[in-house]
């Protein structure tokens, strides 16, 4: 790509995220959500995440793996059963880590 | 005079608190808890300004692009979208349409922002849009819980916000210029991306608290993974579409039978 290409994509992709991010916060006040929507999108973060992160666990190979037999999903699982049991985010990290790694050795 | 009073009387704080009061001691306050509040998001957020840097060095664009990209773009997923592109020497608008795709869930989170921040002045809405990530919006809401939006205690969500928004912005910059100029010697199997996964789970987790949550959750990584044959990268699209309805749904239910409440 030409450096004038390169200058107008980034330029262009600054746009992008401006404008996403401040669609409703800019021209919003014309729009009025019923009440149960609105109080809805407060659950959004965290389907966004889920949604982001779950593929990239189950779909990391080349096909769907679903059994905790690949490291990305056991070590996902022993996060956040940690991250439920005691609440704090270094030991949770570090245990799926730790399964991470024994589940590829074994693999 | 308190010691934070007579620190927030210096000439660099008085421009962005305001002069010395109850104003800006609230302001600074709240800005602070934001902060404070972020401080573990910092690692999930520096792990894939780390993993978006060496990738966008990897496709051989220069230093100066990398670090224009990083710095101005600010945005992960989108930016990992449009590397191939770049490195396969899309069109500009194809490029664009992808990001904006990948981007179209913040459009989304606007929507649920824009009670808390209406009253504000364009140009501080859009720094704020600007600033939105999925982390930020996520402990904000969790801070907020479940009182209606509305106008009310507008200072203090302002400027926890912007507190969020700030740790994210710090990490991401930081990580970001520490990932293009160690771009080189950062090996794929140090499986930092991984790092992000498990660091984004450990602050996921503790949202998802009640049933709606649950709902939305099962039903957004469903959908996801099905939607993943989709093209130009709809995928989250839809499933936040889909995990938000199914979380009203449920607390539609909840609310009629009295279970909710």
């Amino acid at each position: 790509m030409s450096e004038l290409g390169l200058d107008l994509a980034i330029a262009g992709l600054v746009l992008v995220t401006l404008a996403t991010r401040s669609f409703f916060l800019v021209i919003g006040h014309r729009v009025k959500l019923p009440l149960s929507v609105q109080q809805g999108l407060r659950y959004a973060p965290v389907c966004a995440l889920v949604a982001l992160v779950v593929p990239q666990l189950v779909l990391g190979g080349p096909a769907m793996h679903l059994t905790v037999a690949n490291p990305r999903v056991g070590a996902a699982l022993v996060a956040g059963a940690l991250m439920l049991w005691r609440r704090d985010m270094l030991t949770a990290m570090s245990g799926g880590m730790a399964v991470f790694i024994a589940l590829r050795l074994i693999a | 005079m308190s010691t934070l009073q007579k620190i927030l009387n210096h000439r660099g704080l008085r421009v962005l608190f305001g002069p010395p009061g109850d104003l800006a001691l609230a302001r600074s306050s709240a800005l602070g808890q934001g902060l404070l509040d972020f401080a573990p998001a910092m690692i999930a957020t520096g792990a894939w300004a780390l993993v978006t840097a060496v990738a966008t060095v990897k496709i051989g664009i220069g230093l100066a692009h990398a670090l224009a990209m990083s710095a101005l773009v600010y945005a992960g997923s989108a930016q990992l979208a449009a590397l191939p592109l770049i490195a396969a020497g899309a069109p500009v608008w194809l490029i664009l349409v992808t990001a904006s795709i990948v981007n179209l869930r913040f459009v989304i989170f606007s929507a649920g922002l824009l009670p808390y921040f209406r009253d504000l002045g364009l140009g501080k809405r859009l720094l704020l849009g600007y600033l939105t990530s999925d982390l930020g919006y996520l402990l904000a809401v969790r801070r907020w819980g479940d009182a209606a939006p509305g106008p009310q205690d507008r200072t203090s969500r302002t400027w926890y916000f912007l507190g969020l928004a700030l740790g994210n912005w710090l990490a991401w910059q930081s990580m970001s210029v520490l990932g293009i100029v160690l771009a080189d010697r950062v090996p794929d199997r140090w499986g930092l991306d991984f790092v992000g996964i498990l660091a984004l789970i450990t602050i996921v987790v503790p949202s998802i608290t009640d049933m709606p949550s649950v709902a939305g959750a099962l039903v957004a990584a469903c959908v996801a993974i099905v939607a993943q044959a989709l093209p130009l990268k709809l995928a989250v699209l839809v499933a936040v579409v889909a995990g938000v309805a199914a979380a009203i749904v449920i607390e539609n239910a909840r609310a009629r039978t009295g279970a909710g409440a």
